[in-house]
């Protein structure tokens, strides 16, 4: 995986491989929220926050309202065929120890949200928290939590499933490990080899660092791959987004601490590859069981439900096996149909349609203005450089 | 107007020359007295296939350009090839007579780029089945007057 002892890549596959990462970039940002819905979103959940802090139940009497999940990560996608965002968001309520009742507290939200008219409306019990469904935008979920005076780490108590028992968590400490691993650098051996080419004819193609980073992006492909691929699946099977994040952060800064990479790409795809290496198999209790656990906080393990359900394991496996060859075939196909048609195939048909009908869009607009030139090693592009030919009008003919 | 088309034409030579000295894209050709041949390598994108392309321009001719390698008909598989002129398949890279390209245009800045135009498309259309590239086909009735000419010139080129 070290590309340092492989051949050098040619200018060529150089170029050819930061493009299609640039296009997995221009699918992740079709994939997200757009401004306005975040701020909708924003708007929703502080006035929420607000309601829920105005109760008079002393239960409730200091509480702490805050986004969790993929939301506050800055890894959401848009579900498939829905245009509607999951919203995560934390009540924690300080001041309560795990004497109390999940189901007490659980109910004693719920009370507060159905004393206002609109929130009555919109609202949906769900088995561990409540939800406000915002249609057509998104739906905001808020679970209670307390705090977990065993976690030395700031963490927290949330319901388990059956609301009888508290359950280990820690969701800031978390989004504070995640964002420190989503900010660590990879060492690139690309700016070496670009030194060594002739500068008089090659003009490097110009490669647009990723907005957010290469971890986020990762996550949100793995996440976008997951959902398709399990799309017309049943069973309630599919990997979890908690357990993919978590793998792909854990991996992400093991690759960028002790590899040097050819390029994103390569970072991506590494990534992918050394996600399993942080499933754990510990003994427990006799019963060598799965365990990817959540690093911030005692006991909760993430994977716990592949103990009891043996086909989430395969289904993970087999899931990840894909994913992982999706990508690595990404990187090698060479004609744009045959990338497009790959991505077609693993990230969905009108996700990518729309991101190449905007890369076509944009040739057409710099064709009109002029600006389109064909560069030496290049091709066509709109970036200009000393060795490079506009391309004049013209109307394509013929049958 | 026809006189000071004679007056900027280009020769075969002064065609050749500056095909040589393109920094855009390298290639190489045969000069003959009637005929020039220019073999060049395309790959309008870096995504994109790397094409081996063989540009033909006769005196007084207009060029043709065809795609050597990789073969157009196999990668399009049943389906018709769009904005070809036939037998053999040529690129239709500009209307004719309209003077997008006339023999005082250089074909480096001409042909050339257009070829690697006409590729993105292709390459595009493979994936979709739309071309994206626009143009105009043969029978498409335009009406203004230099519906003429443009027949006329369809019928050398067919």
């Amino acid at each position: 995986m070290n590309q340092i002892f492989s051949h050098p890549l040619t200018d060529t596959a150089i170029q050819r491989r930061a493009q299609v990462f640039t296009i997995l970039e221009e699918i992740c940002q079709e994939l997200e929220w757009t401004q306005t819905q975040f701020e909708k979103a924003r708007t929703s959940y502080e006035a929420v926050a607000d309601w829920l802090a105005g109760s008079s139940d002393p239960m409730l009497a200091s509480l702490h309202v805050y986004l969790h999940g993929s939301g506050a990560l800055g890894t959401s996608i848009k579900p498939i065929g829905r245009d509607e965002f999951d919203v995560d968001l934390i009540s924690f309520i300080l001041g309560l120890g795990p004497e109390i009742a999940p189901a007490l507290l659980k109910a004693a939200i719920g009370k507060r949200l159905r004393e206002h008219a609109y929130y009555a409306s919109i609202l949906e019990e769900k088995k561990r928290c409540w939800r406000l469904n915002y249609a057509g935008d998104f739906h905001l979920d808020i679970s209670p939590t307390i705090a977990n005076p065993n976690c030395m780490n700031g963490g927290e108590l949330v319901p388990d499933r059956k609301l009888r028992d508290w359950h280990a968590t820690n969701p800031r400490a978390y989004r504070t490990l995640f964002d420190e691993r989503a900010a660590l650098v990879p060492q690139m051996t690309q700016s070496i080899i670009a030194a060594q080419r002739d500068a008089a004819t090659t003009e490097p193609f110009p490669v647009r660092q990723s907005v957010k980073g290469i971890l986020r992006r990762t996550v949100q492909l793995l996440k976008r791959h997951r959902d398709l691929e399990f799309l017309h699946v049943q069973e309630e099977i599919a990997p979890i987004s908690i357990i993919i994040t978590t793998l792909a952060m854990r991996s992400y800064e093991m690759c960028v601490r002790r590899h040097v990479f050819a390029d994103e790409l390569q970072v991506l795809i590494d990534t992918i590859r050394l996600m399993p290496v942080f499933i754990e198999r510990p003994l427990v209790n006799g019963r060598q069981i799965y365990a990817v656990w959540n690093e911030t906080t005692e006991g909760e393990n993430f994977a716990e439900r592949w103990n009891e359900e043996p086909a989430r394991v395969e289904a993970f496996y087999k899931w990840h096996s894909k994913a992982l060859a999706d990508f690595e075939s990404l990187r090698d196909l060479v004609g744009l149909d045959a990338i497009v048609g790959s991505m077609k195939d693993s990230l969905g048909d009108k996700l990518v349609a729309r991101t190449m009908n905007r890369r076509m869009d944009a040739l057409n607009e710099g064709r009109k203005t002029g600006a389109l030139v064909l560069g030496a090693g290049v091709g066509l592009t709109t970036q200009k450089s000393a060795a490079s030919t506009p391309v004049p009008r013209n109307e394509f003919f013929g049958d | 107007m026809a006189g000071s088309t004679t007056r900027n034409r280009l020769t075969l030579p002064q065609q050749y020359l500056f095909l040589q000295k393109s920094k855009t894209v390298a290639g190489e050709g045969v000069l003959g007295p009637r005929r020039l041949e220019w073999h060049f390598h395309a790959q309008p994108t870096p995504l994109s296939r790397t094409y081996q392309v063989t540009l033909v321009l006769e005196r007084d001719g207009t060029p043709d350009v065809r795609v050597v390698d990789p073969d157009l008909r196999l990668l399009a598989g049943e389906r018709d090839l769009p904005h070809i002129y036939h037998d053999p398949d040529r690129l239709c890279l500009y209307l004719p007579g309209t003077g997008q390209w006339d023999a005082s245009k250089r074909l480096d800045l001409t042909i050339i780029p257009w070829t690697h135009l006409w590729l993105i498309y292709f390459e595009e259309w493979l994936a979709t089945d739309e071309w994206k590239g626009g143009g105009k086909h043969p029978g498409e009735d335009d009406p203004n007057e230099g519906n003429r000419a443009l027949r006329r010139s369809l019928q050398r080129q067919r």
